[in-house]
């Protein structure tokens, strides 16, 4: 009993101030200190990020007009969810208006109708939910290191027991729940979107992973930025032009890559086969010279675009129907690029039945293709984690060389 | 309670040399700080003294020398150094919108300290840098001197055995000042090594026991404050009657330039030949009413040794 009083004596006893007259009389107790020995830089002990998380996610919501971010932000997805919305239906509905159908199969098409709006709805608003994370995510961590360090504090942390590790998990992890704090906003215009019908419950629980990801994603390559560069405003662009690689750009790539994999050489050939009279008689296959696009060689570019990477990771619509919603169309041409050319060349068209058995074949290889996604969205956290790295590198302490024109506090 | 019983070793830096680029900030600092004591880093701007503290506080590696705080290496110890070491940076950034106890607490938290002693200790503090009246107001609102205790109590948060000040006293009105000279008096009476650079060289006399004298990056002279008390320095001597009083001196064969309207300088080599002169003077009639050193213990010595400021 009395053992355990001596031992937790961290509060300060009476005689305390009598030994210390002028200086800081209230001790802590002795405690362990570490000596050389203990881990180091790459250190993740959890309670070092919660303090550093704390700390960020504090000073964000006391510093920043939050809540009125939070609400544009929740009118603006209200507005596009609202106008895209009637904008398709009011195109599927009269589109479906004045066909003649006979009463019973005029609701069967109507409600088709509203399936296939729903869908096409939902992606739209899910692309556009992207693209607005992917423009507003940069904002919240990329100036997040240089910011400290210009404002004289990031020493402040580096002085204390948080490994380098520990600083920079800890700002991701405030500016990712700040992330998130704005895809909970998403969500319900997202739900709302599902509920009109004809998306995959699948679909929707997909979505909102690949959304949190993505935006952590951006959240850490604007982290690392701003551990790279010395100045807030070239560490935001940086972010920007990073992730407009990532969107946007990996695709135009793919495109722009096409001569790349394009070759003029003799191939196989199915072609058909007349009589004299010009009849069609069968099909025979020969080596012919034609211009092939092997996009089976580059189509990987377009695994890591988000925008692929929702697409493809987000089940399929249980319909006879083809492609035809965005996500299921990006979905599919993703797996025909994959693909590639397919050998002999099919030029030897008998039938109608023929090329339906044809197509039937190729959308079967399609959809028995492995799914992409897993690659591609482990190519952009692999890219995340990339940008964590060389943060925690960049503020290992003492240093020997300081990014030009930043003083080390 | 006890008394602190971890050893407390100190602060050594031998031949420490630090460049940026192709500015020489440190050449070669030499610089024993030892516990209990109050050591003072002078010397003129851009003489290298906050990179010098830098280095001491584990954020840069010297190009050449070695550094030990407490026993340890910052470069391959650091975590052990900064256990023990609290650095109070002479620019203090501070997390605007956290209330000086959140500022503290977080610091606790970022030492790992238990939440109710550290909670305990930061109280104390902030009653020790008369901030516990604004302890519940945001940092921003803070003046730049108030800024600058809350820069100190924030270097103490974790009981550091070495405690490393940059200018803490720049931007303190005078009665701030002469409680921080207190504080820092405390430290050292705890066994504490403090280090302290400044310019206000009037005050480092009062406050520190030794002083480390460093000129473009180079240490110049190690003065022990009360040793250079002994050391011959410049006194005023002032008169009712000027001419009595040079009459006196030259009787005396003391040199002196000639009086201006403050009194005589004079040269004297300690303190005792100051109490000899006295002691003849007010014999030999002449109405003193002040004999005082004309400058600074530290001032003397720096000015000496600090002629070329760049």
């Amino acid at each position: 009993m009395s053992d355990d009083s001596l031992t937790s004596a961290a509060a300060p006893g009476p005689d305390d101030a009598a030994h210390a007259p002028g200086g800081a009389s209230v001790l802590l107790a002795a405690r362990p200190l570490p000596d050389g020995t203990g881990p180091g830089t790459w250190q993740l002990g959890w309670t070092g990020v919660r303090t550093v998380a704390v700390l960020e996610l504090r000073q964000r919501i006391r510093s920043t007009r939050w809540t009125a971010v939070l609400a544009l932000w929740t009118g603006v997805l209200a507005l596009l969810t609202i106008l895209v919305r009637w904008a398709v239906h009011r195109i599927y509905d009269e589109s479906f208006e004045g066909e003649g159908l006979g009463p019973g199969a005029d609701e069967a098409a109507a409600r088709l109708a509203d399936q296939v709006a729903g869908r096409l709805t939902f992606g739209i608003i899910v692309f556009l939910v992207l693209s607005l994370a992917g423009l507003v995510s940069p904002a919240l961590s990329a100036t997040s290191i240089n910011g400290d360090r210009q404002a004289g504090v990031l020493a402040t942390l580096q002085t204390t027991l948080l490994s380098p590790a520990q600083i920079v998990v800890g700002k991701l992890l405030a500016a990712w729940v700040t992330g998130l704090a704005l895809l909970a906003a998403a969500v319900p215009f997202i739900g709302w979107i599902y509920l009109d019908g004809g998306t995959p419950f699948g679909r929707l629980a997909v979505v909102v992973v690949v959304l949190a990801l993505t935006i952590l994603v951006v959240c850490a390559i604007g982290l690392g930025w701003s551990a790279i560069t010395a100045r807030t405003s070239s560490s935001a662009v940086l972010t920007y032009l990073t992730v407009a690689f990532l969107g946007p750009g990996l695709p135009l790539l793919f495109a722009l890559s096409v001569p790349l994999v394009t070759e003029n050489k003799p191939v196989a050939v199915r072609q058909q086969l007349y009589t004299a009279e010009g009849a069609p008689t069968g099909c025979r296959v020969a080596q012919e010279e034609r211009t092939i696009t092997y996009t089976n060689r580059s189509w990987w570019l377009l695994a890591a675009s988000p925008y692929v990477v929702v697409a493809d990771a987000s089940p399929k619509p249980l319909t006879e129907n083809g492609s035809d919603d965005p996500m299921t169309l990006i979905r599919d041409s993703v797996r025909e690029a994959r693909l590639g050319p397919r050998f002999p060349l099919e030029e030897c068209y008998e039938s109608d039945q023929a090329q339906q058995r044809l197509d039937e074949q190729r959308r079967d290889q399609r959809e028995s293709l492995g799914v992409t996604w897993p690659y591609g969205l482990a190519a952009d956290l692999a890219l995340g984690g990339l940008f964590v790295a060389v943060a925690v590198r960049r503020l290992r302490t003492p240093t020997r060389r300081l990014p030009t024109g930043t003083r080390v506090a | 309670m006890t008394e602190p019983t971890v050893p407390r070793a100190g602060i050594t830096a031998r031949g420490v040399r630090r460049t940026f680029g192709d500015v020489v900030a440190v050449d070669h600092i030499d610089l024993d700080a030892p516990p209990g004591k109050v050591t003072a880093l002078v010397g003129p701007n851009g003489s290298g003294k906050t990179t010098l503290l830098l280095v001491l506080a584990s954020l840069l590696v010297p190009d050449a020398g070695q550094v030990s705080i407490a026993g340890f290496d910052p470069v391959t110890q650091p975590r052990a150094v900064r256990a023990r070491t609290g650095w109070m940076p002479d620019v203090f950034g501070t997390w605007e919108s956290l209330t000086c106890r959140e500022v503290l607490l977080t610091v606790g938290d970022a030492f790992a300290l238990p939440r109710a002693a550290a909670a305990a200790r930061v109280d104390h503090l902030l009653e020790l840098v008369h901030l516990a009246d604004l302890r519940d107001r945001p940092t921003q609102v803070l003046s730049r001197g108030q800024k600058q205790r809350l820069g100190l109590a924030r270097a103490l948060v974790h009981d550091p055995d070495v405690v490393l000040l940059d200018e803490p006293a720049s931007g303190l009105d005078p009665r701030s000042r002469i409680e921080l000279r207190g504080i820092v008096r405390g430290l050292a009476a705890e066994g504490r090594t403090v280090l302290v650079s400044s310019h206000v060289l009037a005050e480092l006399d009062e406050m520190a026991d030794r002083a480390v004298i460093v000129a473009r990056g180079r240490t110049v002279a190690v003065e022990e404050v009360a040793a250079a008390a002994q050391a011959r320095r410049t006194w005023r001597v002032r008169a009712l009657d000027t001419g009595v009083l040079l009459a006196a001196l030259d009787a005396r064969r003391t040199p002196h330039p000639p009086p201006d309207r403050d009194g005589v300088e004079v040269e004297l080599g300690s303190d005792v030949e100051a109490a000899e002169l006295l002691a003849a003077l007010v014999r030999d009639g002449v109405p003193v009413v002040e004999l005082a050193p004309a400058s600074g213990v530290l001032e003397q010595a720096y000015l000496a040794l600090t002629e070329d400021r760049r």
